[in-house]
């Protein structure tokens, strides 16, 4: 395996992604039993890749795991491959990811090491919010899809719907899938739709263990017909029609006298598949041989006594192996890491796009200076250690090999966020084993021993001193639900806070810190993403009985008008004046930012131009934001309005780290800004710089913002997920009396077209939705499952500062909890009179 | 009453004789303890040569907390002692505007400050300009804007009193921003660290406001018993060791009188080398050669 890693040309990385509950850990699984890592006969039930235990148990994916398998190709194949490629041997690393849309990070930490995607899609649910939401980042980031239908025999065996029926299913959903393709596609990637007569689609059961592409049928008939297998392709999906009387192809359902024809795919491909599960289903034993022996299957002896489900598992297995089609796939449609790098350089590495280490990456030179990302941590069985999981870019990484660790802070030239390590061991990341080797070149993804201490979550490798980061992840969650924890002795706090630190290492999204009052906080993205960071906190990073408070929603602060007067305030040696006001952002900016569409990395002038052609900004204002905040990057910004200020310069720094201060923790909750747009309008200085140092300026500046937004307008924004829920007809009047009772707002409700399933779609308060999944259980029946993900902040339009409105009663509890007085200080707490 | 008293330069009795008069009447006695240090005495010694005991007043009481000073001043004395002269530093005009506001009636008595004492080096303080503070480089605040002051002073040919900073009982950023009283060791600039600082900055800005061979003199520990004082180049200063706590510098201007040199000659190695430095500095900024105006010719 280590032979072929050298041959970047015949890796493929890919990731299988989809919603959750569509098969993807057991259409997995057949990859895996084809690689012989467990036996055929588990293939389907053992979800190899669900590694632990809480997963095997809830039947879901948590973490992404990875797995890399070896595969060949005949020559046939090789052929078809429109990439360069060495040899017919190739090495897969696959990794799956969790469905669930609280896990969304570990699906965005697997995207970045992986250049291709296989997306599974069930047959009879179809396009999910979640294929939606993970094609979209897989798009994002530059990654080639293919997509596998899956569950199509519960289509078969459930719904016992009819070839033509299960045709325009597959029709049907493909195109759903092209459409979303379309939305998000970058240019650079070309036609990434998927095209069934192109085998980039394939249907199958996981389950049972079975799925072909056309590609595999046209190979069969291209010999009896004598037909080029590219022609055959076209000729067994769409509108393409076999006229068996006269042997002649037509584009029309009809032929010459009118009579129906039969559409070739269903004529070639369905057939036989329909054929042997009525035979088999329907216990038509003397049909089974002769059907058997016409599609050259032999079955062993024992199978042969099967029945039922059973053998049709049996039979389908041999007929068309899932894996066969899975690696065809995988093999001739997705990018090897030299053609997918070449494309993604640019968008991966955050420096110059014409530097030594982009042209490196760009040609995934093994012999350049290393460039490895590091997306997420593995725990390894050695209590509080991980592996640090990531992708070679360029370069090759060594055991013993000195690197620097630069965070995700760091900046080039600079010591911050930069350590110098060496890396202790270098391994396979084999599902939950590993392998060590001795080293890996560029193009292939490795799990490293002894850097995990100076890597928070993420982070870049390399060798050289003038690289420059590779682009951080952006997450499309946030963690907006919330408990306090506490031990239940108070002996046991250092481990909590060791604890809380591999927790927060250990979870790509997880937040965790102190609250002003001195609890711990863990923060994550849904109710199931909270419990299961909390059961990972208390069995197995902490190890000690935990007190946990009801979960809170985290809120944001923002103003709803102008500063209705300029906000005053002087640094404590009262030498230095800050004069400023508050302005809201619009949404729309806000989140540009929050995407990544503006961002404070940006050349200000191209940002400047993005700001004042798309969200009408002045130019000169949008030139002059000093920066965002919070956290640098925040959807807040500060703009220098002042006109020839003297020594302006030298207090820029104090300023930007006051903002960061204030827009961390506005005034009202305590929460971050959000929208908040801060003019700096005058400055007075003092004339020598030792009395404007950060101790005088930075208090200064969060005084000055402080008492801006209270002056105007303050408002709270509160978190509100979209949800979806599937159902049948029957079970949705009780989601609508749910969503009644919790706030929520129906945005659409659909039948699902040829199925009895209805999904309806409706916003619902963040805060409203704990328990939510419950209820709406009750209700139904056990009919309904939602699946609920972070969409947008809504304004609640009543004054916060008034303790009987509805914000007021969320400030008012909020100040309670966090041990702040309970009335918000008005302005003048931060305002300085002249 | 707010009596604002300095306290001079070094040792215990520096102050004036109506200074101590003034503290030992005085209800409440505050020492300035953030802008400079008495390096002769400490608050033990003074309460001892006081008879007084004395209220250490860190930045957050001076600037935060003047209502605990200024509390009840209309009725009792109070005493701000302040290290050198009560207006040497800025930093306490806004006392006493408060105190104005409050109707307290105040009364300054001044001391020597290190502004007037530097004249112990020889360097007339009628040739000085404007003095600049020197703040400590952190990674990524650098602040230059002393160098125009330089620039300005060295052009009309003037001497700058460079203020080295001095971080008594500072709180790190993020102990700030946490809100945590948690202050970091005190720091003293040395003449090492400022000689270094200012040749960074000239490299940065490349304008030849002064150069490696500028002349300068190194005062430290003005009014102690171990006050040194040392003239040489600034490259020279880099490599100088400045021993303990306060330091000043000054920049030559170009003006440099022949009776200060001879001064300058006690505190340097090499005075003819000096000499041609001073020399070879005059050339900056030298202003053209005195053309005497055409004379008039009588009309009649």
């Amino acid at each position: 395996m280590r032979g072929l890693m050298d041959k970047v040309t015949n890796v493929r990385n890919m990731s299988v992604i989809a919603h959750v509950d569509h098969g993807k850990s057991t259409l997995t699984d057949s990859l895996v039993q084809k690689a012989g890592i467990i036996s055929a006969a588990k293939a389907g039930e053992a979800r190899f890749m669900d590694t632990r235990k809480d997963e095997q148990e809830r039947g879901i994916t948590i973490k992404s795991t990875a797995i890399s398998l070896f595969s060949e190709c005949t020559d046939e194949d090789v052929k078809d491959i429109k990439q360069k490629t060495v040899g017919n041997s190739f090495l897969i690393n696959l990794i799956d990811s969790p469905g669930h849309v609280d896990f969304s990070s570990e699906v965005t930490a697997a995207l970045r090491v992986t250049d291709g995607a296989l997306v599974v899609v069930d047959c009879v649910e179809g396009v999910c919010v979640q294929t939606e939401t993970v094609l979209r980042q897989a798009l994002g980031e530059r990654i080639k899809p293919v997509v596998i239908i899956n569950k199509v025999d519960r289509a078969l065996l459930e719904l016992q719907v009819e070839k033509e029926d299960l045709y325009q299913s597959f029709a049907r959903t493909v195109e759903s899938v092209n459409v979303i393709i379309a939305t998000y596609v970058d240019p650079v990637l070309g036609d990434v739709q998927v095209y069934p007569e192109r085998g980039t689609v394939a249907f199958g059961s996981g389950l049972h263990g079975w799925a072909f592409t056309v590609r595999q049928f046209a190979t069969r008939y291209s010999k009896k017909f004598g037909v080029d297998r590219s022609k055959m392709m076209e000729r067994l999906w769409g509108d393409s029609y076999f006229n068996p009387k006269t042997k002649k192809w037509t584009n029309k359902d009809k032929d010459a006298d009118g009579k129906p024809l039969e559409r070739a795919f269903n004529m070639f491909v369905l057939d036989p598949i329909f054929r042997l599960f009525s035979a088999i289903m329907n216990f038509k034993k003397e049909e089974i041989p002769t059907l058997l022996e016409k599609l050259e299957i032999n079955l062993k002896n024992d199978e042969k006594e099967l029945e039922g489900k059973a053998l049709l598992k049996a039979v389908m297995k041999k007929f068309l192996p899932a894996a066969d089609a899975l690696l065809e796939m995988i093999v001739l449609h997705l990018p090897s890491p030299v053609t997918a790098q070449n494309y993604r350089a640019d968008t991966l590495y955050e420096g110059p796009a014409d530097d030594e280490i982009c042209k490196g990456i760009k040609n995934c030179d093994p012999t350049a200076d290393l460039m490895l990302y590091v997306s997420k941590m593995v725990p390894t069985s050695d209590k509080g250690r991980f592996y640090a999981f990531g992708r070679v870019f360029s370069g090759t990484v060594k055991s013993g090999q000195k690197v620097r660790i630069q965070g995700p802070n760091y900046v080039p030239g600079s010591k911050n966020d930069l350590f110098i390590k060496a890396v202790q061991r270098v391994v396979l990341m084999m599902g939950s084993k590993t392998e060590p080797i001795d080293d890996c070149p560029a193009g292939n993804i490795v799990g490293l021993v002894g850097i995990d201490q100076f890597l928070l979550k993420s982070g870049t490798l390399t060798t050289s001193e003038a690289a420059h980061n590779l682009k951080v992840m952006k997450f499309s969650v946030s963690p907006v639900v919330q408990v306090a924890v506490d031990v239940k002795n108070a002996s046991d706090l250092p481990k909590l806070v060791e604890g809380l630190k591999r927790l927060s290492k250990s979870d790509p999204c997880v937040l965790t810190h102190m609250s002003p009052a001195g609890e711990h906080i863990v923060a994550a993205t849904g109710e199931l993403h909270l419990e299961i960071c909390l059961n990972d906190l208390e069995h197995d990073h902490a190890g000690i009985p935990l007190k946990i408070s009801p979960p809170v929603v985290s809120y944001r602060e923002t103003v709803d008008g102008e500063s209705s007067m300029t906000a005053l305030s002087k640094s404590p040696n009262k030498h230095n004046r800050l004069y400023l006001k508050a302005e809201p952002l619009t949404e729309e900016t806000s989140l540009a930012i929050e995407s990544g569409k503006v961002s404070p990395k940006d050349d200000f002038k191209a940002r400047a131009r993005i700001l004042a052609d798309e969200f009408g900004w002045d130019v000169t204002d949008a030139r002059k934001i000093w920066c965002f905040g919070p956290e640098g990057n925040g959807p807040n910004v500060v703009v220098d309005q002042t006109k020839a200020v003297q020594y302006l310069a030298e207090i820029k720094d104090s300023v930007v780290s006051g903002f960061a201060w204030a827009s961390g923790a506005g005034p009202i909750l305590d929460e971050a800004l959000r929208s908040i747009r801060i003019n700096i309008l005058d400055v007075t200085l003092h004339a020598d710089s030792i009395h404007r140092g950060a101790g005088q300026i930075l208090p200064t500046m969060r005084r000055a913002t402080y008492a801006a937004i209270l002056l105007a307008e303050p408002r709270i924004q509160e978190p509100v997920f979209l949800v979806e829920i599937q159902c049948p007809e029957q079970a949705v009047g009780g989601i609508y009396s749910v969503l009644n009772k919790k706030r929520g707002q129906v945005v659409s409700e659909e039948q699902r077209p040829g199925t009895p399933l209805f999904t309806v779609k409706a916003y619902l308060p963040v805060n409203e939705s704990f328990g939510f999944t419950g209820e709406l259980r009750q209700a139904t029946g056990g009919q309904a499952f939602p699946q609920m993900i972070f969409d947008h902040w809504a304004t609640i339009n009543t004054d916060p500062l008034d303790p009987t409105s509805k914000a007021g009663e969320i400030v008012t509890a909020a100040r309670k909890r966090q041990g702040l007085k309970e009335v918000v200080p008005g302005y003048e707490e931060y305002y300085d009179k002249l | 009453m707010l009596y604002l008293i300095g306290l001079g330069l070094s040792y215990a009795d520096d102050i004036t004789v109506r200074g101590l008069n003034a503290v030992k009447k005085c209800k409440r006695v505050y020492l300035e303890a953030y802008t400079s240090i008495l390096m002769a005495a400490d608050k033990e010694s003074l309460e001892e040569f006081y008879g007084r005991e004395v209220i250490l007043a860190d930045r957050e009481l001076v600037e935060s907390g003047s209502d605990i000073i200024l509390e009840n001043a209309q009725e009792d004395d109070v005493a701000f002692l302040v290290v050198g002269d009560p207006f040497g530093a800025t930093t306490h005009t806004d006392l006493i505007i408060r105190a104005r506001e409050l109707n307290i009636p105040i009364e300054t008595i001044h001391n020597a400050s290190v502004m007037n004492a530097v004249g112990a080096c020889g360097l007339q303080l009628y040739n000085f300009g404007q003095t600049v503070s020197l703040v400590f480089f952190t990674e990524n605040w650098r602040p230059d804007s002393f160098y125009n002051k330089i620039l300005e002073n060295r052009k009309i040919g003037l001497h700058t009193l460079v203020l080295l900073d001095i971080k008594v009982k500072e709180q790190s950023i993020e102990n700030m921003a946490r809100g945590r009283l948690i202050y970091e060791p005190p720091r003293y600039m040395s003449i090492e660290t400022a000689a270094e600082q200012l040749l960074e900055i000239e490299e940065k800005r490349q304008e030849q406001c002064y150069t490696e061979n500028t002349p300068a003199v190194a005062i430290s520990r003005l009014g102690s018993p171990a006050q040194t004082i040392k003239a040489a180049t600034l490259k020279e200063l880099t490599q100088y060791e400045s021993g303990e706590p306060l330091h000043s510098l000054i920049i030559l201007g170009r003006q440099v009188h022949d009776l200060e040199l001879d001064y300058l000659q006690a505190f340097c190695e090499n005075i003819d080398q000096y000499k041609q430095f001073v020399r070879e500095d005059q050339e900056f900024f030298k202003p053209p050669p005195y053309v005497p105006p055409e004379e008039d010719e009588f009309s009649d």
